[in-house]
């Protein structure tokens, strides 16, 4: 019935009105001429009002002219007649065309620019460039090159690891990461090698500083390995001195003082790590079996509303998991409707059982693993080791790994002044 | 008339024993009311008399008479008519 009513608009109808007495008349007689009639309705005073289409008009002329009834056009409506009522409204038909050109032309450039992401460079600083590039306000959207964009403003704005450009509509987002640089040392101020973990120094290779250890000594975690204060030079003669006038020895050193530099150096050093990990013999676990359904539903508010899905799940033990979508939040309108899309997925509960010989080895992994993920790069495992730990719970194998690595264990930080 | 009775009893007879509806073996109207608010009545013959408080439907041999309160004529088709409205009564009239 719906795709009836847009065919009558489209091809336009009219409302009739004839007298009641010689409706029965006409109407028969039409609708056995295939001319379709709908909506017949009194309108009081002794007429009736019908509708049909603008095809079967003439065929109506054929039909009143054999009953002698005379039918009076009250309304036309439908598409054609809307044409020719836009005829006769020139201006206003140009206004609408004008209204949607004006607003399809305008979406088409760019209205505004958004730099988000940026602490330390400027907005400025951004805009700037990408004007250069060709991103200014009122620039159309087409002339837009989103690469090259992205590359000319990261080349041109120092301090920038990354720049995405996004076109959304008549916004243009500029979004940038910052480069995380270390503590600048053109301030002058001296930066030490310390230690980050403790361990024993295996090897020690200084480019610059004054070594604060040596190989085969043992480190704690923030002791300084390789210093930014350089002493002054021994010179012989200081050697030759005996203990005796030390005061004399002090007294160059005061003249020649201390000297600064930014140190730099290799400290490998054994590090160990530790790990432990427990085991159940009788492990209860889920794994998913492959099937799943999907719920599709309207939240409104707390309420919510199953659109799409089944109203019971078919599964005994399932895992869930929720999506959820929001309309963008638009000027502190925030829409309390909420499309969710669920999704569950069968589950099948399952208990295994080892042996402890077993146990233990998958525990060893287990703890292995666990101390691996802690590894920092270029680390070179030179020693692992595992011993099983007593439990009081019988039903548990605890395995406590010892991973012995050589690795680098220096980083810069500042000098900290004056270690007398 | 006594030869069309015996035809259309032994019309009906045979429709019952088959199964078949009767509204296509023995060309009778099927009237669908829905609520009070809709009547369909198909297989009709045109209708006799309208106005806003009766309609009257010619149908096989008979006349289908409804009558209730502003009742339109939604739809007219060679083969079914829609009355819409408060419809009160429905009935048969030879």
């Amino acid at each position: 019935m719906l795709l009836f009513r847009i065919l009558s608009r489209l091809g336009g109808y009219v409302t009739i009105t004839l007298p009641e007495g010689c409706l029965e008349k006409f109407v028969n007689l039409a609708v056995s001429r295939g001319v379709f009639l709908w909506d017949i309705t009194g309108i009081g005073t002794g007429r009736v009002a019908m509708k049909v289409r603008l095809s079967g008009v003439q065929a109506l002329r054929h039909v009143a002219r054999m009953t002698s009834c005379r039918f009076k056009i009250v309304e036309r409506q439908g598409l054609p007649f809307f044409v020719s009522r836009m005829k006769r409204r020139r201006a206003m038909t140009a206004g609408a065309l004008i209204f949607v050109a004006a607003l399809y032309v305008l979406s088409s450039f760019v209205w505004f620019i958004e730099v988000t992401g940026n602490k330390l460079v400027t907005d400025q600083a951004v805009e700037q460039v990408a004007r250069q590039a060709g991103l200014k306000l009122g620039v159309p959207r087409w002339t837009l090159d989103v690469t090259t964009l992205e590359e000319t403003i990261l080349d041109q704005v120092p301090g920038l690891s990354w720049v995405g450009v996004y076109v959304e509509g008549t916004r243009v987002y500029i979004k940038v990461v910052e480069k995380k640089l270390p503590p600048p040392d053109e301030t002058g101020h001296p930066v030490d090698v310390v230690a980050i973990k403790d361990g024993l120094v295996k090897q020690i290779l200084v480019l610059s500083g004054h070594p604060e250890v040596k190989e085969g000594d043992t480190v704690t975690s923030g002791q300084v390995l390789i210093s930014a204060a350089i002493p002054p030079p021994v010179t012989d003669e200081e050697k030759e001195t005996p203990d005796g006038n030390r005061e004399d020895a002090l007294e160059p050193e005061v003249q020649q003082p201390l000297r600064y530099v930014h140190a730099r150096g290799i400290v490998r050093a054994r590090v160990w790590y530790e790990g432990v990990a427990d085991m159940r013999l009788v492990e209860n676990g889920a794994e998913i079996t492959g099937h799943e359904t999907t719920r599709f539903g309207i939240k409104f508010g707390s309420k919510e509303i199953i659109l799409i899905g089944p109203r019971k799940i078919p599964f005994e033990h399932y895992a869930v998991h929720v999506e959820g979508k929001r309309a963008p939040v638009w000027r502190n309108i925030d829409v309390p409707v909420e499309l969710l899309t669920v999704r569950y997925y069968e589950e099948n509960p399952y208990t295994k059982s080892y042996t402890r010989d077993e146990a233990r080895r998958l525990a060893g992994r287990k703890a292995l693993d666990s101390i691996r993920g802690q590894l920092p790069e270029g680390a070179k495992i030179v020693d692992e080791r595992l011993e099983e730990v007593e439990t009081l719970d019988s039903g548990t194998v605890r395995v406590r790994a010892v991973v012995e690595t050589l690795e680098d264990i220096g980083i810069d930080q500042p000098h900290q002044s004056l270690d007398s | 008339m006594a030869w069309k009775d015996l035809k259309n009893r032994f019309k009906r007879q045979f429709s019952d024993y088959l199964e078949l509806p009767g509204d296509i073996m023995l060309d009778l109207p099927k009237i669908v009311l829905v609520g009070n608010l809709q009547v369909f009545i198909e297989n009709h013959r045109g209708i006799q008399e309208y106005n806003p408080q009766l309609v009257r439907v010619v149908v096989n041999d008979k006349i289908v008479e409804v009558t209730g309160e502003s009742l339109t004529l939604r739809n007219i088709l060679p083969d079914e008519i829609c009355v819409e409205g408060q419809i009160n009564s429905l009935s048969f009239y030879n």
